[in-house]
């Protein structure tokens, strides 16, 4: 080694080093991220490994970081909406709703009716972007090129949906407290509605060359079983508890806004394993696609935006309240405690992701490092809702 | 629910409005109950949802919360621990979930939990990880009784004022004689 050569690296940086190594002799510690494809933004897991198999995992988070707890404390309730799509890009209305929820519970808040379908409306079709986001990335994961091609062609008609009404096609920020920014117009209306059936017509299409694909089953099939007492002892929800054949969906369990008058399936699997969450959000799609359709056809005319709406002055009223929503990923849940001052004393983002990510390291534990990024994907990951 | 506590030494039992709060019942614990309330918990096949710290005048309230998959209602338990020594007993060995939430906790507010199997800083970067961005400054702390919810109590410990609702009463009236008697 030359006095030009920095071998600083080779020690490891502080995770590395404060890595519990097992005690199997010539185990190699590989880094996966923060960078690699497979982790689907900034995720780092530390993985070591004895040949093939992994011995121990563990997801090192926080290289998405952005503090939002700490911005909702020194920002209106009003302002912070539009933090709420920066969470989680990919069911950013999900996040809309859990936070404007919390406020509007707090506030006493009636929201009006065509307003709350308007956001179920919405709110599943971003389900629908988010599940085919999913899809797409999962089996670009997989090594499958061509599926993420027709996902995003099909995510593309909802972007186009979407952008009409919120002015965005990503981070959205349309939800308000007491209702929603505008209402659809008519064009979009026209466009959900010739969604619908064309996307219905995708599904089939889906499941014969990609779903029923021997090569995909082998990838997924009896790889990462997660327990339901797993799921209980980690806080797991949504498609990943719903994999594991447990009944719960917050939009059930814990019904909000219109959702109690519309028939839809709960969608669960007893398989438990990367398949099962394969087919529960599979599924959910096509509830989705049910739900907007009721939804359309029930909307009363009528005000989107309570009258004497707050204004981003508006203080939220001293209290504390949780509000959940069923978010493509899980329970999103917005625990608001507040003072009654200016800004919001203090907001817990319960992120989904990060519950159903930190059990993980259990998972995979024993499985080959190939079947990890199976499992990861399964997981339906977006990391700036695990940061926050 | 009563009985899910009973030898627990719960300071403070209510029932909560779920259509306002979001929760069906709190509960105040002192520190060393915690971890035997949370077995108990998984035994009940309760989940966890997260954890977290609230900043108020009488110290950090560190809230558990915890939901079931089959019956609804949800559970919020709660420990009240000093700005000056804020430190718990961990529950990651019941609730292995629990492990980053109280890491998150310590990254956002300081507050210690002892037997964390891997405490070290989850979010924030190891280098600024003292910073605790989420604690308050002396004047900017608001009272627990004025934000968080009350609820119907079910059983108060007599030691336990700082939910109690007929405590505010009281300190009010003692507070209005004291400017009268100086």
């Amino acid at each position: 080694m030359t006095t030009y050569q920095n071998n600083d690296h080779l020690a490891g940086d502080f995770y590395t080093q404060n890595f519990a190594k097992t005690a199997g002799e010539g185990n190699l510690i590989l880094n996966l991220g923060p960078q690699h494809p497979s982790t689907h933004g900034v995720l780092r897991v530390v993985v070591e490994l004895d040949g093939e198999y992994i011995m121990r995992a563990e997801p090192i988070l926080g290289y998405l970081h952005r503090m939002h707890e700490k911005m909702a404390e020194v920002k209106t309730a009003a302002q912070f909406i539009p933090n709420m799509g920066r969470v989680d890009y990919g069911h950013a209305l999900g996040w809309n709703w859990a936070f404007v929820g919390a406020a509007e519970k707090l506030g006493g808040i009636e929201v009006p009716e065509r307003a709350e379908y308007i956001r179920v409306i919405t709110c599943e079709l971003n389900r629908i972007a988010s599940h085919l986001l999913w899809w797409g990335a999962y089996l670009l994961d997989l090594g499958a090129f061509t599926p993420i091609m027709y996902a995003f062609d099909d995510r593309e008609k909802v972007l186009d949906i979407l952008q009409i009404p919120t002015g965005s096609r990503l981070t959205y920020s349309y939800y308000r407290i007491g209702g929603v920014a505008q209402d659809l117009n008519a064009d979009c209306i026209r466009r959900i509605q010739e969604f619908i059936p064309w996307f219905r017509s995708r599904l089939p299409m889906y499941k014969d060359l990609v779903s029923d694909n021997i090569i995909l089953r082998k990838r997924i099939e009896g790889i990462g079983a997660i327990e339901q007492d797993t799921c209980r002892r980690y806080g797991a929800t949504g498609p990943v508890a719903r994999g594991s054949g447990i009944n719960y969906d917050v939009r059930r369990a814990q019904p909000y806004s219109v959702y109690p008058k519309l028939d839809f399936v709960v969608p669960t699997s007893d398989l438990k394993d990367a398949r099962g969450r394969y087919d529960v959000r599979m599924i959910e799609m096509e509830q989705s696609l049910r739900i907007i359709e009721q939804a359309l056809d029930m909307m009363p005319e009528g005000e989107v935006l309570v009258k004497g709406a707050p204004k981003p002055s508006w203080k939220v009223p001293a209290g504390e309240t949780y509000f959940a929503v069923e978010g493509a990923r899980g329970k999103i849940g917005a625990y608001v405690v507040s003072d009654g001052g200016k800004n919001i004393y203090r907001t817990k983002l319960r992120a989904p992701g990060f519950c159903n990510l930190s059990l993980f390291a259990e998972v995979s534990q024993g499985t080959i490092l190939a079947d990890a990024v199976a499992i990861l994907g399964s997981l339906d990951l977006i990391i700036p809702e695990i940061d926050r | 629910m009563e009985a899910l506590f009973t030898g627990l030494g719960a300071l403070y039992l209510a029932k909560c409005d779920a259509a306002k709060s979001g929760q069906a019942f709190q509960a105040f614990l002192p520190a060393g109950a915690l971890v035997r309330a949370a077995e108990r918990l998984l035994k009940a096949n309760y989940f966890i949802e997260d954890i977290c710290a609230v900043d108020c005048v009488e110290g950090y309230v560190v809230v558990y919360h915890f939901d079931h998959f089959e019956t609804p209602g949800r559970l919020t338990l709660r420990v009240l621990v000093p700005h000056d020594a804020p430190s718990l007993p961990s529950i990651a060995g019941i609730f292995q979930g629990a492990e980053w939430h109280e890491r998150e906790t310590r990254d956002f507010h300081g507050v210690l939990f002892t037997g964390n199997p891997n405490f070290i800083p989850l979010l924030i970067d190891p280098e600024m990880a003292d910073c605790f961005p989420l604690r308050k400054g002396e004047k900017a702390r608001s009272k627990a009784k004025d934000m968080l919810e009350a609820g119907e109590v079910i059983f108060v410990s007599p030691a336990f004022t700082l939910m109690t609702p007929d405590a505010p009463a009281e300190v009010k009236e003692s507070g209005g004689d004291q400017p009268a008697t100086a």
